[in-house]
């Protein structure tokens, strides 16, 4: 469903077989280093510009790449890749990335590498490849040889790939070396390819732990749960449901000039059930009661929904919101509600009592108020 | 004819690629309160069933399902025009490819898989593209009030459809991205006073296959649209879209719009949101900055979203005028367990004798199977006409007896024909089918013995104990059970009729007691067997107590019967439903003391 990133290791021995001599190093596998021989090492995992933050060392011996590592390792990074060092002039240097478009692929091309194609535009050209005609005016435009280019193509439509950056690009005498190379996969083609697979997908952030759990909860659900942490100490937590609605109602927050109090983004959809939903509000609850804010709002909004249940995942929330009812008590927090969709009525009365007995109740509202309704209770409480 | 008016055009068939019975019934619904003859779901595909069962309004009808796309039979396909695809990303674009294949002439329709691979839209939008309107990948469909409900597109809850005014037929088209956001708006423009004229969600998939653009001009070209309103998000240049059709003039109609993500500001760096385009990779995908083009443009976008719904009430419109929804048909109904046909019509009322003569005076089966079990030659055609009759009566009793239900839950089991036949027949004991050969002796037992039928009443059902062919749940004293009389007719044709007699005398006693323990077909049917058999047949009171002692009486049952047990096993190929489990509210459970 997104485009993620893979390791640069794996891009390149899926672009290149058995002709690629790059080694990958991982922190938590023995890996055999080479005995001699001048090397590059870098950090491979989907850190941009690495160049700049002395994340790539050039022309080094195994014993030196191995202190790097070492190093680098310190820093919090695990995955690496050593590859042997192609001697070249800077003037030989490309600029060349393969994008996925609706008319087929996007490619860019520059006669420089290692450049900033934003901050260089009239550098560029922009050309789109949908047959082999395409394929062959690009060829000479660029004068890439046309076995190389098709190859890519081929390699890059096959195995599901999205997005390719090679920076610099290397030809030598008709052979392409890709001196650095990034790849965003299609996540959805993982079913369809023995290329890559969950353990090629690097992952740039070190994640809230919050997130880390709802991550791992979302990988056991066909439905939808994230969870992004924006301030620790917020005052406004979100528990929204829907991809658009939960930004509709964040936004209000942001444009109420609330922004700074916001501790949470996220959403549920695509009907979870009642124990998916405790367990992702749980979550977020438990990431408000951490908040040294003094006033705190929950707001429990989404839109009016297609075919998630409103009874049913309230009931989820209700679950959790049951088992920290003291603290939040404690902590002074309000709930504030909106919603809509099938079983509604139900789902509303549900929420209504609860938040009412335990002394819980900000404001409720359902679909035939606005949809930011909540947000907008929940930010005269906190301000 | 662009598509929505070819629609409202009455091509309004669905077939629906997998398995999603709350949408699916979310559109029964939605044809019902719209007043359609018939569902626009023609069947489904999918699964090992051969028939699904729904709502249709109160009452309940089976779908047609079938394997694959090549095995909807030539009688259905002229009226499919549509393809909800519900399946799973991994085999969307497969199904989605032989759809079109084998129906060449459909007019589009909506994937609605979250995961399908950026490689498999490209491609769905090279092949159907120009030619189809397809909602999606992801999303929740298109909808055409009062004509097409496409999808989860409106909800799947019934009471929404009469909220949103699904019904009503109005001016403003709804565009969006996010599928749960179409339906917000929908809700929206009723509450607003206005009524929709269509809706699409186009999925917040990179790669729709009905581009927004072409959404965009299909709203122009629809002689019912009089305004757009669209919701976007940040990440993606959809929105530079409707700039440049603006700008083109290609779009006149206005536009109201809200494209959201303005949250993406609170962040360090640009998130990820729910759907896969939401992401900002160049500063012209922010929500601020497509807001900024939008209104350059001349479209409406207001800053925040109470704005923008109260911009959307000065939108033009028309006097609206709705339908009062038959909602009471939709509520309060309870799916049935099992599926069957009627397989003879109970409330009928044969006639087997007129002015003391037989109506026919065919021989036939019965006559044969009679004379079989008697082992000798039938000397008169009272009798063989009292075997066609009782035959005949006996066949089905409908598919709620208990041996029928056996049948049918073997059969649902995967049983085969003997086996879920068995099933049925070791069901008949006391309590279901045995009674005519109870009754029999019984009224055989009365005759012979010396006691009035008061005593002989009083005597056998001390303890509680029951009347074999006695009592009915519906009939009574003053409503007779017309099958009853007509069997009962048979004794004009006799001289004398003891055991009839004596039948009528005991339930002079019983009813005397309750109005409803007359004499039953069970009851009749025994006490006339004998009185034909002794006087017709001259068989001895001997005999007869042999024809009860080796059960000719079950025989009388389990004959006929079998052949309605068959009918009800039939039925349950045919439709093949699936494995039987009662569901859980109809099953009382004693819990287990802690």
């Amino acid at each position: 469903m997104a485009r993620v990133k893979i390791s640069e290791y794996r891009a390149k021995k899926i672009l290149l077989g058995d002709s690629y001599k790059g080694i990958l190093v991982r922190t938590e596998e023995k890996q055999k280093m080479p005995k001699g021989g001048t090397w590059v090492a870098k950090v491979d995992q989907g850190v941009k510009k690495r160049f700049k933050q002395g994340l790539v060392a050039v022309g080094v011996t195994p014993a030196q790449a191995a202190k790097k590592f070492a190093l680098w390792q310190k820093e919090g990074f695990s995955q690496f890749l050593l590859e042997p060092l192609v001697p070249h002039k800077s003037e030989e240097e490309q600029y060349l990335s393969l994008d996925r478009v609706r008319e087929g692929i996007r490619v860019l091309h520059a006669g420089e590498g290692g450049i900033d194609i934003e901050t260089h535009p009239e550098k560029v050209g922009t050309y789109t490849i949908a047959n082999d005609e395409d394929l062959a005016i690009v060829s000479s435009a660029t004068n890439i040889p046309q076995t190389f280019l098709r190859h890519v193509l081929e390699v890059f439509d096959k195995n599901f790939f999205a997005f390719l950056e090679i920076n610099p690009l290397v030809i030598q005498g008709g052979k392409a070396h890709l001196l650095d190379a990034a790849c965003l996969v299609d996540s959805a083609g993982e079913f369809f390819v023995t290329s890559w697979g969950q353990d090629d997908i690097v992952k740039s952030r070190a994640a809230h732990e919050s997130e880390a759990r709802v991550e791992e909860l979302q990988n056991t659900t066909p439905a939808s749960l994230k969870l992004s942490v924006i301030n620790p100490n917020g005052s406004l937590f979100f528990l929204l449901s829907g991809g658009g609605g939960s930004i509709v109602i964040a936004d209000e927050a942001e444009l109420e000039g609330a922004g700074k109090l916001i501790g949470n983004y996220g959403e549920y959809s695509g009907g979870p059930t009642r124990q998916e939903t405790y367990l992702y509000a749980k979550e977020v609850i438990a990431l408000m009661l951490k908040s040294n804010a003094k006033k705190k709002a929950l707001v429990i909004a989404g839109g009016v929904a297609n075919f998630t249940d409103v009874q049913k995942t309230f009931a989820g929330i209700i679950d959790a919101l049951s088992e920290f009812a003291p603290k939040l008590r404690e902590q002074k927090v309000k709930v504030f509600v909106r919603r809509g969709g099938p079983n509604e009525k139900a789902g509303l009365e549900l929420m209504c009592a609860f938040l009412d007995r335990e002394k819980l109740f900000g404001s409720i509202h359902g679909s035939d108020d606005v949809i930011t309704s909540a947000v907008a209770d929940a930010i005269k409480f906190a301000v | 004819m662009n598509f929505i008016d070819a629609t409202r055009k009455g091509k309004e068939g669905i077939l629906v690629l997998g398995n999603h019975p709350q949408i699916v019934q979310s559109i029964l619904d939605f044809d019902f309160v719209c007043g359609k003859r018939e569902p626009s779901v023609v069947a489904v595909i999918g699964g090992a069933r051969r028939a699904q069962k729904f709502f249709f309004g109160p009452s309940e009808l089976l779908i047609p399902c079938f394997a694959d796309v090549s095995k909807v039979p030539q009688g259905l396909r002229g009226k499919i025009f549509w393809m909800l695809n519900v399946q799973s990303g991994r085999r969307s674009f497969d199904s989605t490819v032989s759809f079109f294949e084998t129906f060449p002439h459909a007019l589009g329709g909506h994937l609605f898989a979250e995961n399908i691979p950026e490689r498999h839209s490209t491609e769905l939008i090279r092949r159907f593209g120009a030619t189809k309107l397809l909602a999606g990948p992801s999303g929740v469909g298109f909808l055409v009030p009062g004509y097409l409900k496409l999808g989860a597109i409106g909800g799947t809850d019934a009471a929404m459809l009469e909220a949103s005014k699904l019904a009503t037929e109005g001016t403003i088209a709804v565009v969006s991205t996010s599928g749960g956001m179409t339906n917000e708006l929908i809700r929206a423009v009723a509450n607003a006073g206005k009524r929709l004229s269509f809706a699409i969600s186009i999925g917040g998939d990179r790669f729709p296959v009905t581009s927004l653009s072409e959404v965009l001009l299909l709203a122009q070209s629809d002689s019912k649209t009089k305004a757009i309103v669209y919701f976007g998000e940040l990440g993606g240049v959809d929105e530079y879209e409707i700039v440049e059709l603006i700008e083109k003039k290609k779009l006149t109609k206005p536009v109201l719009a809200y494209v959201a993500g303005i949250i993406d500001e609170a962040f360090d760096e640009h998130m990820q949101f729910g759907h896969a385009k939401a992401l900002v990779a160049r500063p012209s995908e922010s929500a601020r900055a497509k807001r900024d083009a939008l209104r350059k443009a001349g479209a409406l976008a207001p800053e925040t979203f109470p704005e923008f719904l109260a911009r959307m009430k000065k939108l033009p419109g028309t006097t609206v005028r709705d339908m009062a929804l038959p909602m009471d048909a939709l509520q309060k109904r309870r799916a049935s367990v099992l599926s069957t046909r009627q397989v003879v019509d109970l409330d009928e009322t044969p006639i087997f004798v007129k002015a003391k003569k037989l109506v026919s005076q065919k021989e036939g089966f019965a006559t044969k199977i009679f004379e079989s079990l008697l082992d000798r030659k039938l000397r008169s055609p009272s009798t063989a006409g009292f075997a066609e009759a009782v035959f005949g009566l006996l066949i089905d009793h409908g598919g709620e007896v208990s041996g029928a239900v056996n049948t049918m839950i073997s059969a649902r089991a995967g049983r085969d024909l003997v086996s879920s036949l068995a099933s049925g027949l070791l069901t008949i004991g006391p309590r279901f089918g045995g009674a005519v050969n109870a009754a029999a002796g019984q009224w055989l037992d009365g005759v012979c013995g010396a006691e009035s039928a008061a005593e002989f009443v009083e005597k056998r059902t001390k303890g509680g104990n029951l009347l074999a062919g006695i009592g009915h749940r519906k009939y009574r004293v003053g409503i007779p059970d017309p099958r009853v009389a007509a069997l009962a007719d048979f004794a004009t044709l006799l001289k004398q009729h003891p055991y009839y007699d004596f039948a009528r005398e005991v339930e002079k006693v019983t009813t005397a007691k309750n109005g409803s323990l007359i004499l039953n077909v069970d009851g009749v049917m025994a006490a006339l067997a004998l009185d034909i058999f002794a006087q017709c047949e001259q068989l001895s009171q001997d005999e007869l107590r042999e024809l009860v002692t080796t059960e000719f009486f079950n025989a009388l049952f389990v004959i006929p019967r079998t052949v309605g047990f068959i009918a009800h096993f039939m039925e349950q190929k045919k439709n093949d439903e699936g494995l039987f489990r009662l569901p859980e509210e109809l099953l009382f459970v004693r819990r287990k003391k802690k």
